[in-house]
């Protein structure tokens, strides 16, 4: 077990280190630099703008660089954005937490409403009301993530303004608010992008939880659960579900990337300043170390996903184990 | 809640009507809110400002962006304040600040400077000649790396006579000296900044905190959340009217004119047409236009961006030039752009400064003498309807950023003009970073400028000379005519605005001729204020120069206006 | 060419093929798609303007719908029916041949990834773990905005280079399978040459399971495309994609709903149909032939 982890521990270090490399030589390749961006008024000389450069070490050659960095965040200080002018760890320590937040509660949701869906078509497969369930699943698994987030826009925050339509919280009197009055407009800004978001990962947890559910009805001990006289309802909720469970666990960890994706796509309509965001304005800023910062996070976190994924189909099946 | 009766039409369609009528001029008055004055009771209220950007310093001889300069104008004074006439020229209009009063040599080298004995800094600590010399060569030196260091290289050195008297030394006599001193050095605490070395300032804490003498104080700053200042009550030139300014960042545009219509912020800086559409039938909101010093235009690369020095192919002909300034509509592209809301452009000058003049003969839009003359220079029309010279294809790029809306459809809406009279267009829309790579290095066949001018003759110096070819001008046309290069000598080297005036009209009259450019527009520049919000003059080079009178009637105030000046939880 | 236990049989009398039309979601993902396609190749019969043509620029630019313009203009006074009708062409064309050579690219590598095994596999299966650990949309953003924007082909190639991971993932583990299976072992011990074996008996076994993957990348790749274009980095202008559409009114979406509206829909009708069918493929080609992680879960990460 000890190698196993050690080994996939490896693994996924080596991809890390591989996808920040490409990351920072490309952007380090692309046309502009993150100091034109600083100045938008006419008449800086480029001897300035030089000097700028020298100061923020861009002037040196690349590899000395990359050097720099790598042996900088191995430290654990992931450098200094020069967009923000502030240390990129605490930038990413502001931006990091809103989208875990985020993520969070809609992938929380978005499980609880998938497996009662799943489960609801399990029951009987074939049945018109799982035929319609999984219309309606395909309808939200084929609707453009974004599309979806603007229409809800639209309808509930322009044409019946109910909720906020952008931000964590009210920039100005949140702080002046009684605690009741603050968790109240910190909901009141979550209910919208945690609302559509779940919707799109309902679409994916549930199609992918129903097939999980229809792999094991067919075994053994569901046939002998049902042959004891428990009803093919209870058989389901019983004991099928808690095997099924373990592949949408699987998938949570996979489906990282995507939900950064997505995340990213529901951050920019709903202006939630989270890590989708933060990447799109480092690379229009050319804030090279911002942009390898994000990547280096969503690496980490896929890496992770994938890991804990793999432990746990690991812990549950023996035969993984041994090899 | 009661409202003050007031009776007037709205205010866009009326500005609409003036603005049309080529009147706006810079700074121009808000009559209709002259008639009532602030109150003793109309002391308070917090103004929420949307922005898309945030600063990343707070120290004035490092501000580069247009939102640092607003903020640091904000939290900082200068020696003088430039008239609401933007007069540049001696010390005519200029008004006091810092120094309460100052005397010019015999020879005009030299100034003395006499500072407000009751001006402070923001912690408490009385500001002193020592300030302002310290200000001054901290601007100076280049470890600092002010981009604004060009701008004052006429001033030799600041001297001390005693704590509140300062002696500011010139190389040269020239028009804009007093200009160039008080208006790009804004004073600085001398002993809040002195232990940080210069080559640290970029990066040092300190030049965050933002302790200036200016009438507003910084109270905090969370980065991408909001950014408060709040008034400094005991401040020598009286304490704003406004209890706070709050400006919260947002990601992009869009979501700053959200906040604004949400109700969320009270000012947002930039409208765009259709917002001051909606503005007009608002009844808490309305628009509010200013003039400001930028304009847009399709430069046309006169030199060749692959091979530096050689003329382009394309660009390089003058008749060519002129052919593709024929074929465009240039009236019909302002209305589809920007609605009835932007002025045309006449030449590479903003309207708003006083030494232009709006009058000069245009290249007409007319398609049939564009392919005249494309055909007389030799480009004639192949069978895909492309033209053709010596097996070229008349075929270009238009680079354009994609963070702005406006120059964007500018690009479509250029593309199909020119593929009406055989030009093919391709439209290369690139960010920002692509998009200052290729103007520094004018790397382009053709791109869409919005240039900001500086308020003083001076300006066009930076962009349409050969001296302001190399990478630190900003001629991204490479446009060279010796006969401007002295006419604009000459306009910025005479004391008489008259003179200067002609000189400039005959360098502009030149330039429409040679054609560099395209001239298509300045951008309609309307802020959307809430209605509550009572402003008054708003300066050309900067709208938020008197913001610290701006103020809200205690009969209108709303739940935000009520926190008053307690201190923040 | 292709002869194989699977396919050779003769497609009508295929229980598989039967299986898949008899399912409804089949028939409807095909008159959907037969559709679109058709609105691609009759564009310039349909469509009732140049969907580049700015019709008048002063006073036809952002109409909402009206009877000459069912679908409104857009800020440039073009036809959005129209552009909608032209616009299938590019998604179909990115669509399909993006996915064309993703698949081509991601079964060869996955067929050799996993009959080679050893080093081979090794150093390929971390190349694309390290791919597709990084969100595609992402990789899309920094190379269009750090390179500009991209062309039709160019989007197709680059889609095409970021969407085959997961196809030489799931074909890799396939081949895994197969290569242990009897007729390939006794393939092997007859001596007939390798590429033949991978051609004759692994490839045609591959293919069912890439088929599905197919369906569901195309979806894919229509979503990104839209994508990609709301977020003003999608395909170069005047060139009219649906997404290109959508990236038109972005800028003023509670206003110029018609420009979101209708692209959108037909977005999501496509990429339905694209689902649908992969959806009943899959169901047809025996789910358990899928290994179980390789289904959504591996196309999601493609998102």
């Amino acid at each position: 077990m000890r190698r196993y982890v050690a080994g996939r521990l490896l693994q996924a270090t080596i991809v890390v280190l591989l996808v920040t490399t490409v990351t920072f030589v490309l952007v380090h390749l692309a046309p502009g630099d993150p100091i034109s961006l600083l100045f938008d008024r006419p008449g800086i000389t480029e001897a300035m703008r030089q000097e700028w450069r020298a100061s923020f070490g861009l002037d040196r050659p690349l590899g000395e660089q990359y050097v720099r960095w790598i042996s900088n965040t191995v430290r654990g200080d992931l450098g200094y954005s020069i967009s923000l002018r502030r240390p990129v760890a605490d930038v990413i320590a502001d931006a990091l937490p809103r989208t875990l937040l985020l993520v969070g509660l809609a992938l929380t949701l978005s499980f609880a409403l998938g497996i009662v869906v799943a489960v609801l078509q399990s029951e009987r497969p074939g049945s018109a009301r799982d035929r319609w369930l999984g219309r309606v699943l395909l309808v939200l698994f084929s609707v453009p993530d974004f599309w979806l987030a603007l229409m809800v826009l639209i309808v509930f925050a322009y044409r019946l303004p109910i909720f906020p339509p952008s931000g964590i919280v009210d920039p100005v009197l949140h702080d002046y608010m009684g605690p009741w009055a603050r968790a109240r407009d910190r909901i009141e800004h979550l209910v919208l992008p945690v609302a559509t978001f779940t919707m799109l990962t309902t679409a994916t947890i549930s199609r992918h939880q129903r097939s999980a559910l229809l792999e094991v009805l067919p075994s053994d001990w569901m046939r002998t659960a049902i042959a004891k006289g428990l009803s093919r309802r209870r058989a389901v909720r019983r004991h099928a579900l808690r095997n099924a469970l373990l592949p949408s666990i699987t998938l949570a960890g996979l489906y990282l990337p995507a939900l950064f994706s997505g995340a990213l796509l529901i951050e920019k309509v709903f202006s939630w300043p989270g890590m989708g965001l933060l990447a799109v304005y480092a690379i229009s800023s050319r804030d090279y170390l911002l942009i390898t910062a994000t990547v280096l996070v969503s690496s980490i976190a896929v890496a992770v996903g994938a890991f804990l994924a793999d432990l746990a189909t690991a812990l549950a099946d023996p035969r993984i184990r041994v090899g | 809640m009661i409202r003050k009766p007031r009776s007037f039409r709205p205010h866009v369609a009326r500005w609409t009507h003036v603005a049309l009528a080529g009147m706006v001029l810079a700074g121009c008055r808000d009559v209709q809110q002259q008639p009532v004055a602030a109150g003793p009771n109309d002391i308070g209220g917090t103004m929420v400002v949307a922005q898309a950007a945030e600063p990343a310093t707070l120290l004035p001889p490092l501000a580069g962006m247009s939102i640092e300069r607003q903020i640091t104008d904000l939290l900082y004074d200068r020696l003088a304040e430039i008239g609401d006439d933007l007069n540049s020229v001696g010390d005519r209009g200029f008004k006091r600040q810092l120094a309460e009063r100052w005397e010019w040599a015999p020879d005009s080298l030299s100034i003395v400077f006499h500072l407000d004995p009751r001006a402070h800094w923001h912690d408490g600590v009385p500001v002193r000649a020592s300030d302002v010399r310290y200000s001054f060569a901290l601007m100076k030196d280049p470890a600092l790396g002010s981009p604004n260091l060009p701008l004052i290289s006429n001033i030799d050195s600041v001297a001390v006579r005693d704590s509140l008297t300062a002696v500011a030394y010139f190389k040269r006599h020239t028009p804009e000296q007093f200009y160039d001193l008080v208006y790009q050095v804004l004073i600085v605490p001398e002993h809040v900044l002195h232990n940080t070395p210069p080559v640290q300032m970029k990066t040092a804490e300190v030049a965050r905190r933002g302790v200036g003498s200016g009438r507003f104080r910084l109270n905090r700053w969370e980065n991408g959340k909001r950014l408060e200042l709040v008034a400094d009550t005991a401040n020598y030139r009286g304490r704003p009217k406004l209890d706070r300014i709050v400006y919260t960042p947002t990601p992009d545009f869009n979501t700053a004119i959200t906040r604004f219509f949400a109700g969320d912020a009270d000012f947002f800086e930039q409208l765009r047409p259709e917002h001051i559409a909606q503005l007009a039938k608002d009844t808490t909101r309305r628009a509010m236009p200013y003039a400001t010093l930028g304009y847009g235009y399709l430069a046309l690369n006169n030199v060749d961006g692959k091979q530096p020095g050689q003329p382009h192919p394309i660009f390089g002909d003058r008749a060519v030039r002129r052919a593709l300034t024929m074929a465009v509509d240039r009236r019909a592209m302002l209305k589809n752009v920007f609605g009835p809301y932007a002025s045309p452009l006449y030449g590479p000058f903003p309207h708003a400064l006083p030494v232009v003049d709006t009058t000069l003969p245009q290249i007409p839009y007319d398609t049939a003498r564009a392919r005249a003359l494309l055909d007389s220079a030799g480009w004639l029309l192949g069978p895909d309807g492309v033209r053709a010279k010596d097996g070229r294809r008349l075929e270009f790029g238009i680079t354009t950023p994609v963070s702005s809306a406006a120059r964007k459809q500018y690009s479509v809406l250029l593309q199909e003009a020119f593929k009406r009279v055989g030009a093919a267009a391709r439209i290369d829309e690139v960010d920002n970073a692509t998009f200052m790579a290729r103007n520094g290095d004018r790397s382009f066949d053709t791109s869409i400028e919005l240039y900001a001018n500086d308020p003083s003759p001076s300006g066009f110096k930076q962009s349409w000379t050969t001296s302001s070819l190399g990478k630190d001008g900003s001629n991204f046309a490479s446009y060279s005519n010796p006969l401007v290069d002295a006419l604009l000598d000459s306009a910025t080297a005479t004391f008489d605005p008259r003179r200067t005036r002609a000189y400039l009209r005959r360098a502009f009259e030149t330039i429409i001729e040679d054609a560099p450019g395209i001239w298509l527009y300045e951008p309609p520049t309307v802020a959307g204020v809430h209605k509550r919000i009572r402003t008054n003059t708003l300066r050309a080079d900067g709208y938020w120069s008197g913001m610290a009178d701006w103020w809200i009637p205690a009969a209108e105030r709303t739940a935000r206006d009520r926190i008053g000046l307690r201190p923040t939880p | 060419m292709i002869a194989s236990d699977a396919l050779g049989r003769g497609i009508g009398a295929h229980p598989m093929l039967r299986a898949l039309f008899r399912d409804s979601r089949t028939r409807i993902a095909l008159v959907v798609l037969l559709l679109v396609t058709l609105g691609a190749i009759l564009a310039p019969l349909l469509a009732p303007y140049d969907p580049t043509a700015h019709l008048d620029i002063e006073h036809l630019n952002s109409q909402p719908p009206s009877a000459a313009h069912p679908f409104g203009t857009d800020p440039y006074s073009r036809d959005v029916l129209s552009r909608l009708i032209y616009g299938s062409r590019v998604s179909l064309a990115v669509g399909l041949g993006s996915v064309a050579l993703a698949m081509t690219f991601g079964i060869a590598v996955g067929i050799a990834a996993g009959y080679l095994g050893g080093a081979v596999d090794a150093v390929l299966m971390r190349l694309v773990d390290a791919a597709i650990s990084v969100p595609r949309l992402l990789v899309l953003i920094m190379v269009v905005s750090l390179w500009g924007r991209l062309d039709l082909v160019p989007l197709t190639l680059l889609m095409a280079g970021t969407g085959w991971f997961a196809v030489s993932r799931l074909v890799r583990a396939e081949t895994l399978a197969l290569r242990d299976r009897e007729f390939v072992l006794a393939a092997r011990a007859l001596g007939v040459p390798t590429p033949r074996v991978l051609v004759r008996h692994v490839l045609p076994n591959v293919i069912a399971p890439a088929l599905v993957a197919a369906a569901l990348s195309i979806a894919n790749v229509i979503l990104l495309e839209a994508a990609l274009s709301y977020l003003g980095v999608g395909i170069s202008t005047p060139t009219a994609s649906w997404g290109a559409i959508i990236q038109d009114g972005a800028e003023r979406v509670a206003e110029l709903w018609w420009l979101t509206l209708f692209p959108g829909l037909a977005i999501l009708v496509t990429v339905f149909a694209c689902n649908a069918l992969g959806d009943a493929l899959r169901d047809a080609f025996d789910p358990r032939q899928l290994p179980r992680d390789d289904s959504d879960a591996l196309f999601a990460s493609e998102a």
